[in-house]
């Protein structure tokens, strides 16, 4: 008879476990691939990140230029400013939602997590988890840290012209410690050491603390502060990740696996699913009475059930009313950034609320069986499913005509071509949802300016192309600041185009 | 002997909706508790909740009195489960995997276990191969393998016949019954007739109303008669 012995794990024999396991994944990796590969391997990564860097850093400093170059007044799109906000503010708040995100993404990501194999061979062995969850948690902390500290850097280039060069390293530091403390208050969440509201608010407040800082980059105690308070919170939450769930450890390296995999196969779509795994639950009662109603025919019962499932999937609202907030806050910043590059925000605003419009489309383009089953023709369907994401596109996209017109920007005409812009950005989820995942084994094509994987383009395009032409004239319009009747007529040529081919092309298959 | 495990009560499911009827059961030392029923009726969620994979929806769950909690280490060093998980690290081979198993269970002779272990589940020949290599066969080989050269009061198998050939389900009938022999219990999830006969003492028929039957009626329900 086996004793129930509770004695105190051995901790060595977990190292070893772990180094056993890492070791001999190892020497096999090691076995399978030669040293020539391996070289083959660096040198294209070194030389494919040289080049990114070399293409941003002249991109940053083009920008920056710029804006240490030009006037303080009349080079937004919004022509009288009547409305000014302080620059500091704007850069903080963006500072701050940055921050909030690397918070959430922590979160959903772990970040203490174990993967598949380890879940099944390490979890269930009766010795102490630190060992095992330890390390990748250190890593990740470290790896967030460094990679904030380096995006920082360009940002800090462009919105802090004065700063000097050690200013800006400070700043930069700042936010990358700021980024540890947030991965780290995550940590906490998943320990129970913070419940899950106390955990938000604290965190909240930590970073807003945390956002401020790299504005005081003059002085170097700003960045020792978040570097000290960084290390404090690794030490208190490092001893203990161990203690963390196994329901939680598996969670957390399910989502970050699947993402994971999602990014390198480079599918926006498996991406938005891994990450809305997490998300509360599917509201299965709402419009319960919209959807009890006799519908008259099939299509209005699809119709009928598309915009239930729309509502059920709970849309994210707050993110759409923060990439509202900063379009409308950014062109109100006096000495902001310059015209083009507010446009270009927009356009990145536009497209990451319409991509979160999608949800049902993208559920439903999983199992296209389905669809099949249903009386109508594929085209109905299809128009059916757009509807809500159309709908829900042309009052964001008319909202934020209406507060760009109420500060200057444009005439009232504005507000009803934004309208129609969001109807075809709607309709761009629809084409988006529907994409196949690239075929990474198709040839690229040679072209003039040399071999271009044009059908791996295409695929990862596939949506986003149509919900950026839809933006075009609306764009046009705040660019003239005034609304003629011709960026009117084409918005509804291009609206009606997008939406007639969103709904007549067939899904690609993989 | 005392009573190994205890479940009162229990309701087992999804998102707050049981599966099935509630599951009363004691399972004592030297016992191995036989679970049947149709697809679907929720044999392996039971299963699953009693290893600790998913919370119990009501009820209580205890294994030597305690009520179960699979991240205390006493839970891991007394519970030895299988499931169909066709998860494996990828770089290690089948002697790795199981040699990992016994030294985080600190086995004495690690690696003769190791051999007997391999030897007993026919994977000698294949013992340097990566799991990718292996058959589905071979790698639910290799999950049994892995429950059973770990030391264990309560041994909970989901189906453990799946993808075995005859020979190796006769003789995981025989391993089972030892290790019952040697005082442990077992919770076995089965859909073989022969292998309920071969091993159970008792028998749970899960359906909206669980029933405690003879092992001889669960392989008559089982075999469809």
């Amino acid at each position: 008879m086996l004793t129930l012995d509770d004695s105190t794990p051995d901790r060595h024999l977990a190292a070893e476990i772990v180094r056993f396991t890492r070791s001999t994944t190892r020497r096999h990796k090691r076995s399978r691939v030669s040293l020539s590969e391996r070289f083959v391997d660096a040198y294209s990564w070194g030389l494919g990140i040289a080049v990114s860097l070399t293409i941003a850093a002249s991109f940053v400093l083009a920008l920056r230029n710029e804006i240490a170059d030009r006037s303080s007044a009349g080079t937004g799109i919004i022509g009288a400013q009547w409305l000014i906000l302080p620059e500091p503010v704007l850069w903080t708040s963006v500072t701050y939602a940055f921050l909030l995100v690397v918070s959430n993404l922590a979160r959903k990501l772990g970040p203490v997590t174990v993967g598949g194999p380890e879940s099944i061979w390490w979890l269930t062995l009766p010795i102490d988890r630190r060992p095992m969850v330890l390390p990748p948690f250190l890593r990740k902390a470290a790896l967030t840290g460094t990679g904030l500290t380096l995006l920082y850097l360009p940002f800090s280039m462009v919105t802090a012209v004065n700063r000097t060069a050690p200013e800006h390293l400070l700043a930069s530091v700042t936010f990358g410690a700021a980024g540890v403390i947030a991965v780290t208050l995550a940590a906490f969440q998943q320990l129970g050491l913070l419940g899950p509201r106390i955990g938000r608010v604290v965190t909240m407040t930590a970073l807003l603390a945390c956002a401020v800082l790299p504005t005081a980059s003059s002085s170097p105690w700003p960045a020792a502060l978040a570097f000290v308070a960084a290390v404090v919170l690794l030490v208190l939450a490092g001893p203990r990740t161990g203690e963390v769930r196994s329901e939680e450890l598996i969670r957390g390296g399910a989502v970050a696996g699947h993402a994971g995999a999602s990014l390198f196969m480079m599918d926006s779509n498996e991406v938005l699913r891994a990450l809305g795994g997490g998300r509360k639950t599917v509201d299965g009662g709402r419009a319960a009475g919209f959807f009890a109603r006799p519908a008259g025919g099939p299509l209005r019962a699809l119709i009928r059930a598309d915009v239930v499932a729309f509502l059920r999937l709970n849309p994210p609202l707050m993110p759409s009313v923060l990439w509202l907030v900063a379009c409308v806050a950014m062109p109100l910043v006096e000495g902001g950034l310059p015209e083009f590059a507010q446009l270009g925000i927009i356009v990145i605003a536009g497209c990451a609320t319409a991509s979160g419009m999608g949800g049902v489309a993208r559920k439903a383009a999983l199992v296209p069986e389905l669809e099949a089953l249903l009386p109508l023709h594929p085209a109905l369907v299809r128009s059916s499913r757009a509807l809500m994401p159309c709908l829900a596109m042309a009052v964001w996209m008319a909202a934020l005509s209406g507060l760009l017109v109420l500060l200057g920007a444009s005439d009232p005409a504005l507000i009803a071509v934004g309208a129609l812009a969001g109807i075809g950005m709607g309709a761009g989820t629809l084409r988006s949802a529907t994409k196949a995942a690239p075929d990474w084994s198709a040839p690229p094509v040679d072209t003039p300016f040399g071999p271009v994987p044009r059908a791996q383009l295409g695929s990862l395009m596939r949506g986003l192309d149509v919900t950026i032409l839809a933006m075009v004239p609306v764009m046009v319009g705040l660019y003239l600041g005034y609304t003629p009747l011709t960026v009117v007529v084409v918005q509804a040529l291009f609206s009606a185009g997008i939406v007639l081919l969103s709904v007549l092309s067939k899904p690609k298959k993989a | 002997m005392g009573s190994v495990l205890e479940a009162e009560g229990l309701l087992v499911g999804y998102a707050g909706a049981p599966v099935c009827g509630e599951v009363s059961a004691t399972v004592a030392a030297g016992e191995i508790l036989g679970i049947v029923g149709v697809n679907g009726a929720g044999k392996s969620t039971v299963a699953r909740t009693i290893a600790g994979r998913q919370a119990p929806l009501d009820g209580d769950v205890k294994v030597h009195g305690l009520l179960i909690d699979p991240d205390a280490v006493p839970f891991r060093r007394q519970v030895s489960a299988v499931f169909d998980d066709d998860l494996f690290f990828p770089s290690l081979t089948v002697r790795e995997h199981l040699l990992l198993v016994a030294r985080g269970h600190s086995v004495a002779d690690p690696e003769g276990r190791v051999e007997e272990e391999l030897d007993f589940f026919g994977l000698l020949g294949r013992a340097d191969a990566i799991p990718d290599a292996l058959s589905s066969g071979q790698r639910r080989r290799l999950l049994l393998a892995a429950g059973l050269i770990r030391p264990s009061s309560l041994l909970i198998l989901d189906e453990p016949e799946q993808r075995l050939d005859p020979i190796m389900r006769v003789a995981l009938g025989v391993r089972i019954a030892e290790h019952a022999r040697n005082g442990g219990a077992v919770v076995l999830v089965t859909h073989d007739p022969e292998l309920l006969l071969a091993t159970a003492t008792s028998c749970l028929v899960i359906d909206h109303e669980v029933r405690e039957l003879e092992p001889v009626q669960g392989a008559s329900i089982i075999a469809g008669s």
